[in-house]
């Protein structure tokens, strides 16, 4: 489901370390989103620091507005829970849902792709017609209905997000490895007896990877959207606070007191967005093909 | 050899490929369904209020849920081969007329979405390749950002809230108005402004990633060798854009077009249950929480299909766009 | 006998409107001035679609709202249960509860014009006995249904059963055709799509996952009614458009609080829109938290009795139900008047006494303040339940007990509460119906445990004073006597605690100004409209 995962992408040229990171720091977009997503990891990690305390506790009076009291800056919902508090620990179980689902879904696909695209023959035709049987499944249907066996917590969700992704990862991969499958250094490899396991972790893979690396910021952005998605149809974790099941809560709100959806949506928003920037950032650098060449 | 055949072959192929997968997604999706805890029997109960140790037993003899599960797979593959997909315990009738009855609401919401986004997307992607790094392009690239990041289902939620509640201008649940006896054009401007708020709403996404696609790989082909030498003997630049970079830069579009029906469908368990559309996404996520198997199974099946063909029309399609491929 | 409800009553009706709730505009559903008029289109809003148009296999909420448009029923129900007439015009019961003998509406006529016998009703409830979710207990007794003539149907019951004579509205009995249903699968018969019956509306059509259409029984037996040309029903799935479509005006009616809670004060001040609670009176709701009383913890009485010290039910009228419930601290919902017992609950809002308890039963707090840790399931139907569990997370973790709140679908929690009963509490919501004997007594009687079964005895409670007690009301004849038997079991349960009862839900019903002559009766929107008109 990504757009910069599909735009082809080259190994990552032997640059030097300075020049990479220059090429980084003259692209605005990237530092921005950049600077952004460092915010938001930090709010994630500091969270407890900055708002101890259940984010989950009932602790001023319900649905008071933003500004209305200082002592709840964004407000409160239904249930006299601090939005300010839910937020910011919010912003924890959204990026981890999202990293973890992320890279279940890069776990998977990369063995797949890699196993597929090194060895053909068969054993590709075989996995090739698992790729397109997953991809023939509506994604948002298998989640849950993963999420429907497990119970809605965290860590099923977000094994959920990613065992509906691999797909795409494991078609990229795969791409990857049947183009260099044949390279210099793998045949040499190859004369020198080197085993599958070997030539694959250590000499392919390596090069195979920039273009993961950049689908992987789509993927985490996805896992986001999916997990808001599944707590908009009250499918979400309800031990957590995560962005999308403020939204989800403060649906019913949404014409008495819309702040509620519109402070998370624009956490979404905003995360999503960063995660974007730094994946066109990667993107554009990685690959001197693209952008302003 | 004339399209028509290249078609014909083209289709047939993907149908070949697709009896294999079409048990592979039946056995696969059976057995996992089966995981989920609790059966139709309970849900019927739970909706219902109250049961007796006796109803219970009645129900689930009446739907064949006493059975062993590998009799369950068994006894439904043997109505797969009968041409029937099975009797609904939730709506008390028939698989097949139950997703026939709904198919043609999301078929038209797919299809209006996937044409809405691809005619925005690419033509965004067009404006934005053209202006590369210039305020066009950035403006738009934000934009097209924005309804990437912006969950759709919320988009959805505010654009109930303005344009049927504040505004009054589109409807906001149903698709279409009822018992209005509309004929001829009538009916076409009443289901297309029924279509207009959920198609946007669904199409968002695609909206972006379809733009970023086209501009990505619109620059792609301005830097290739042929575009170069067309350049070079004096075609002009519009004539460049249209028939040489943007035919090319279809095939990626197209490509991913193809592989999103199923992610098309996903995303309408959503819209649907937003806008009361009256399709398949919902009647998925109603069959999922009801354990209706019969039901679920059924449309796991007609979206195989439904991804199978589209990725016929999109090869079909992308030998017309790309003449190197036909010869393959 | 003349149908006892004309739309002249409406006006005196009007008054009895939302007493507790201080909404503005809060006016019944009020005659207009001309009376009522013939024609004209009634659109009422569904949460969700019916899964069968005829409540006899399925009682799912959607299926009861349509089924007595078309399939009516023996009798109908004032606000306070008295019976009134429907197929049947008069009825007696025997002195010692043993015959119940109905005499039926002349000249009624299935759609299909084919004559309603009192073959059909001995039929129906034969079948309803056999497959109907609640027939099973419900006509348990019955062990024949004579038909001496035509119009007369007599039940002959084992057993006296007090509680039947309340139990023969269209949507919890339907009369159902017996030339369509005889020597079929009953749950199978197209008859459940596509119905056909006495009723005031013939169906036209139902287009999957959209709408229903009815249109006016020219030929009905209560001519001139029904007043309405067309009624259809609409579905409806997310809250937050069917509170935009009773502003809009696109729907006309919903019932059992259609919107969410929290909207209803403000859908109360719309002008176009009339909020009434009344019609509501056949099915009161009493919401719950279910022990195990096989869990560890919660099989000590003194641990339960903690949980309830530190529960505060005004409290969770006002977060949860936005002011739309009553307290209600024992099984019988304060609906149901004469039954209902109002006093206090042995175990007030205490938070001293609750951690005084939990110290007592050997849970002092641990180094991070917390006594234990349970999970918490909560029954996902209705939007109440999930912040009713956040509530009690919240109150509980003051006192020390840890709660995970754990979220499933309806199959998932089912399976879980009733046949795998891996559980420790549950906030659950439960029925009383009609009568005690019929909503209560499932969830208290221990012969009544029995796994696999929904809303069976899902705290496996077992004390054989409280089974003496249910077992005599159910056949006891004399009301008064009866009464006092369900006074005394909800004494010895509110002691035991072995649930407890929080709160009976105040449903409210939504009408566009322009409709009238709805919720006259006990069962309010769920009954068949026939008096509902619609002015411009």
């Amino acid at each position: 489901m990504s757009a910069s995962s599909i735009v082809p992408v080259a190994a990552m040229r032997a640059a030097p370390r300075g020049r990479l990171l220059r090429a980084f720091l003259r692209n605005p977009a990237f530092v921005c989103g950049t600077l952004l997503l460092v915010v938001v990891v930090c709010l994630a990690i500091f969270a407890s620091w900055l708002f101890p305390g259940d984010p989950q506790d009932m602790v001023g009076s319900p649905l008071l507005w933003p500004f209305q009291d200082m002592q709840f800056p964004l407000g409160t919902d239904s249930l006299g829970r601090d939005v300010a508090s839910g937020l910011v620990h919010g912003a924890r179980v959204s990026l981890l849902v999202g990293v973890t689902a992320a890279a279940v879904g890069l776990a998977i696909g990369t063995l797949v792709g890699a196993v597929a695209g090194y060895f053909g023959g068969w054993i590709d035709a075989v996995l090739v017609r698992l790729m397109e049987l997953f991809q023939t499944v509506p994604p948002f249907l298998l989640v849950i209905v993963i999420v429907a066996i497990g119970t809605p917590s965290a860590v099923v969700i977000a094994l959920a997000i990613g065992l509906s992704s691999w797909p795409m990862v494991a078609r990229l991969v795969r791409a990857q490895f049947r183009s260099l499958r044949e390279a210099d250094f793998v045949t040499s490899a190859r004369a020198l007896g080197y085993g599958a396991p070997r030539i694959i972790l250590s000499e392919i893979l390596p090069n195979a990877l920039p273009p993961v690396i950049v689908a992987t910021s789509a993927m985490v952005a996805n896992a986001i959207l999916t997990e808001a998605g599944l707590s908009f149809l009250d499918m979400g974790d309800p031990n957590l606070v995560s962005w999308g099941g403020m939204i989800g809560d403060g649906r019913q709100f949404l014409r008495t007191a819309w702040f509620l959806t519109a402070l998370s949506g624009t956490a979404i928003a905003l995360t999503v967005l960063s995660l974007n920037l730094v994946g066109d950032g990667l993107n554009e650098v990685l690959d001197p093909r693209s952008g302003r060449s | 050899m004339s399209a028509l055949a290249r078609m014909a072959r083209t289709l047939r192929r993907s149908l070949l490929h697709a009896v294999p997968m079409a048990l592979g997604v039946v056995i696969l999706d059976f057995l996992l369904l089966r995981l989920m805890p609790g059966d139709a029997a309970d849900v019927i109960a739970g909706q219902s209020g109250s049961a007796t140790a006796a109803t219970m037993a009645m129900l689930r003899a009446e739907y064949g849920l006493d059975q062993p599960i590998l009799v369950q797979l068994i006894n439904y593959l043997d109505h797969l081969a009968h041409f029937s997909l099975g009797f609904s315990a939730h709506y008390n009738m028939g698989v097949l007329p139950l997703i026939m009855s709904r198919l043609p609401a999301t078929l038209s919401l797919m299809l209006a979405a996937l044409g809405m986004a691809l005619v925005i997307g690419i033509g965004f992607g067009m404006i934005m390749a053209s202006f590369e790094g210039r305020w066009p392009d950035r403006l738009l690239s934000l934009l097209v950002l924005l309804f990437y990041a912006t969950p759709g289902f919320w988009v959805g939620l505010m654009a109930v809230v303005l344009f049927s509640v504040k505004l009054g201008w589109l409807p906001s649940n149903g698709d279409m108005t009822i018992g209005a006896g509309l004929t001829g054009m009538g009916l076409l401007v009443d289901r297309a402004r029924y279509l207009v708020l959920p198609s946007l709403a669904l199409s968002s996404f695609f909206i972006a990633i379809y733009a970023r696609l086209t501009r990505a790989s619109m620059l792609e082909m301005q830097r290739q060798d042929f575009i170069r030498t067309a350049a070079s003997k004096g075609l002009h630049p519009l004539v460049i854009q249209l028939r040489h970079v943007l035919r090319n830069a279809l095939i990626p579009v197209t490509t991913v077009a193809g592989l999103h029906f199923a992610n098309l469908l996903g995303g309408a368990v959503v819209v649907e249950t937003v806008y009361g559309w009256p399709g398949l996404g919902r009647l998925a996520l109603d069959a999922v929480l009801g354990r209706d198997y019969n039901v679920l199974l059924g449309i796991l099946l007609m979206s195989s299909f439904v991804v199978i063909i589209a990725n016929a029309l999109v090869d079909v399609l992308q030998g017309w766009l790309d003449p190197r491929i036909r010869r393959r | 006998m003349s149908h006892p409800r004309g739309p002249k009553i409406t006006r005196r009706r009007a008054l009895a409107a939302l007493p507790a709730l201080a909404l503005p505009r809060a006016i019944g559903p009020a005659a207009a001035a001309g009376g009522p008029e013939r024609g004209g289109t009634l659109t009422l809003a569904l949460v969700a679609e019916p899964t069968t148009l005829v409540s006899a296999t399925n009682v799912f909420t959607p299926s009861l709202s349509v089924s007595a448009k078309v399939t009516e029923g023996l009798l109908e129900y004032d606000d306070d249960l008295n019976p009134l007439p429907m197929l049947a015009t008069a009825w007696s019961i025997a002195p010692d509860g043993l015959s119940y003998t109905f005499k039926l509406r002349p000249g009624v006529k299935w759609h299909d014009g084919t004559d309603f016998s009192s073959a059909d009703v001995a039929y129906s409830i034969m079948l309803l006995s056999r497959i109907h979710p609640r027939g099973r207990s419900t006509f348990a007794n019955v062990t024949e249904v004579a038909t001496p003539d035509a119009l007369t149907a007599v039940f002959h019951l084992a057993k006296p059963a007090p509680f039947l004579i309340k139990a023969l509205v269209a949507t919890e009995t339907p009369i159902l055709p017996r030339h369509i249903y005889d020597g079929t699968d009953p749950f199978a018969n197209p008859n459940g799509l596509a119905p056909i019956g006495t009723g005031p509306f013939i169906f036209k059509e139902w287009v999957r996952g959209s709408h229903i259409v009815y249109e006016r029984n020219p030929a009905h037996w209560a001519a001139p009614r029904p007043w309405l040309d067309r009624l259809v029903v609409t579905f409806i799935p997310d809250g937050a458009v069917r509170s935009a479509a009773f502003e809009t005006g696109r729907v006309d009616l919903g019932y059992r609080t259609p919107v969410a809670l929290n909207d209803v004060a403000r859908l109360s001040t719309v002008p176009t829109l009339r909020i009434v609670t009344k019609g509501n009176s056949y099915s009161f709701n009493v919401t719950r938290l279910e022990f195990n009383l096989d869990n560890a913890f919660f099989k000590n009485p003194k641990v339960r009795q903690a949980v309830a010290h530190a529960i505060d039910r005004a409290a969770i009228v006002r977060i949860v139900y936005f002011g739309l419930a009553t307290p209600c601290a024992t099984p019988i919902a304060p609906g149901l008047k004469q039954f209902s017992d109002p006093a206090p609950t042995p175990y007030p809002y205490d938070l001293a006494t609750a951690e005084r308890l939990l110290d007592e039963a050997g849970y002092p707090r641990g180094a991070d303040r917390i006594r234990f840790r349970v999970p918490l399931d909560y029954n996902p139907i209705g939007d109440d339940n999930r912040p009713l569990a956040e509530y009690l997370r919240a109150t509980l973790g003051r006192i020390g007990i840890g709660v995970d709140v754990r979220a499933q679908d309806i199959g998932s929690f089912i399976k879980r509460v009733y046949t795998d009963r891996d559980f420790a509490f549950t906030t659950n919501g439960a029925s009383n119906l009609f009568d005690p004997t019929v909503g209560v007594q499932r969830l208290y009687w221990s012969k009544n445990f029995v796994k696999g079964v929904p809303f069976s005895n899902a705290t496996h409670y077992s004390n054989s004073q409280v089974d003496a007690l249910l077992e005599g009301a159910a056949v006891e004849n004399d009301p008064v006597q009866r009464v006092a038997m369900f006074k005394e079991f909800q004494g010895i349960v509110g002691i035991d605690v072995p649930d407890i009862n929080l709160c009976s839900p105040t449903y409210v019903t939504i009408a566009n100004q322009r409709v009238h002559g709805h919720s006259l009766s006990a069962d309010g929107v769920e009954s068949s409209l026939m008096d509902a008109y619609v002015t411009a």
